[in-house]
């Protein structure tokens, strides 16, 4: 610093002084702000584990899931007999039917279509 | 950060929060307000601040400090700082009032007064100063800043910073020797 007025010598001693006899209390509760300030830091790291397991927790699931997806018709385990029921029996029996009878809806189709024919 | 900026930190922060306190004490006469700012202080800096190297530690640290301290003066004072900044535009011109000032060898008002009065003297003067010229004052005179580091930390330009500090010394100049 560039020469100073002598009092300002002064002044800085008894700001010092100052500084220096701050009681016991205050002195605790600078300790106690300073430690949460510095606990802030370590917190503030463990923070970022707990956004990022869970990302990576997500990631993973979702790749499992892709996975299993994508190789689950390939596998017999998928396809299990189970037993048809007299209803889905007489259900089926019913859309073979309906197959059978295709070309006359289609023929009565083209007759709406066409009143002159 | 590993443990060793901790330690870094925390002997860092130990060794400014006893001035941290007294200025902000200055700026506030509370000093439990001065505590909360302190800590705030702490807080903002080592959120923001502790990756920086250790040598820019302290302008950054009262750079914090010195915004907390704007903003408690700017909840409590808004219409006397208006008034103030009109009634004193600042001027970036004036020369460095340390660099110079004239009078080095004059033993100055604070020589007249005893220990225990002088220092009650220069508390109420500092008291007495508005918030930039405190801060200019004290960054410079007790922190032992020079005017780029002081102009950093209250975020203005040198030119404020020796306008401010100008003003500071002729003001507590004047207030000292009224109270010898």
């Amino acid at each position: 610093m560039n020469e100073q007025p002598r009092w300002t010598q002064r002044a800085r001693a008894l700001l010092d002084e100052s500084a220096q006899g701050l009681d016991a209390a205050t002195l605790s509760r600078l300790n106690r702000a300073r430690q949460a300030a510095l606990g802030q830091s370590e917190r503030s790291t463990a923070a970022w584990f707990l956004p990022a397991g869970l990302v990576g927790a997500c990631v993973l699931l979702l790749a499992v899931a892709a996975w299993h997806g994508r190789t689950l018709p390939s596998t017999g385990a998928a396809r299990v007999d189970t037993p048809v029921d007299a209803g889905d029996a007489d259900a089926l029996a019913d859309d073979e039917d309906m197959y059978e009878d295709l070309e006359f809806y289609a023929w009565l189709d083209a007759q709406d279509q066409d009143p002159q024919g | 950060m590993d443990k060793a900026q901790v330690r870094t930190l925390d002997e860092f922060l130990k060794s400014i929060e006893r001035r941290a306190l007294r200025m902000s004490e200055l700026a506030t006469a509370n000093r439990d307000e001065a505590l909360d700012l302190v800590q705030d202080a702490m807080f903002g800096f080592v959120r923001h601040y502790a990756s920086k190297p250790p040598a820019d530690w302290a302008p950054l640290f009262y750079r914090v400090l010195d915004s907390r301290l704007n903003d408690w003066h700017r909840r409590r004072h808004v219409r006397g700082r208006w008034l103030a900044a009109w009634m004193h535009p600042a001027d970036d011109d004036e020369p460095d009032a340390i660099a110079q000032a004239p009078d080095v060898n004059d033993p100055g008002p604070l020589a007249r007064l005893a220990g225990g009065e002088a220092a009650q003297a220069l508390d109420a003067a500092l008291a007495k100063l508005p918030l930039r010229q405190r801060q200019a004052f004290l960054l410079r005179v007790w922190e032992g800043f020079d005017v780029a580091a002081t102009a950093s930390a209250m975020r203005c330009s040198e030119g404020s910073v020796k306008t401010h500090l100008s003003r500071a010394l002729a003001a507590l100049r004047r207030e000292l020797e009224d109270h010898a």
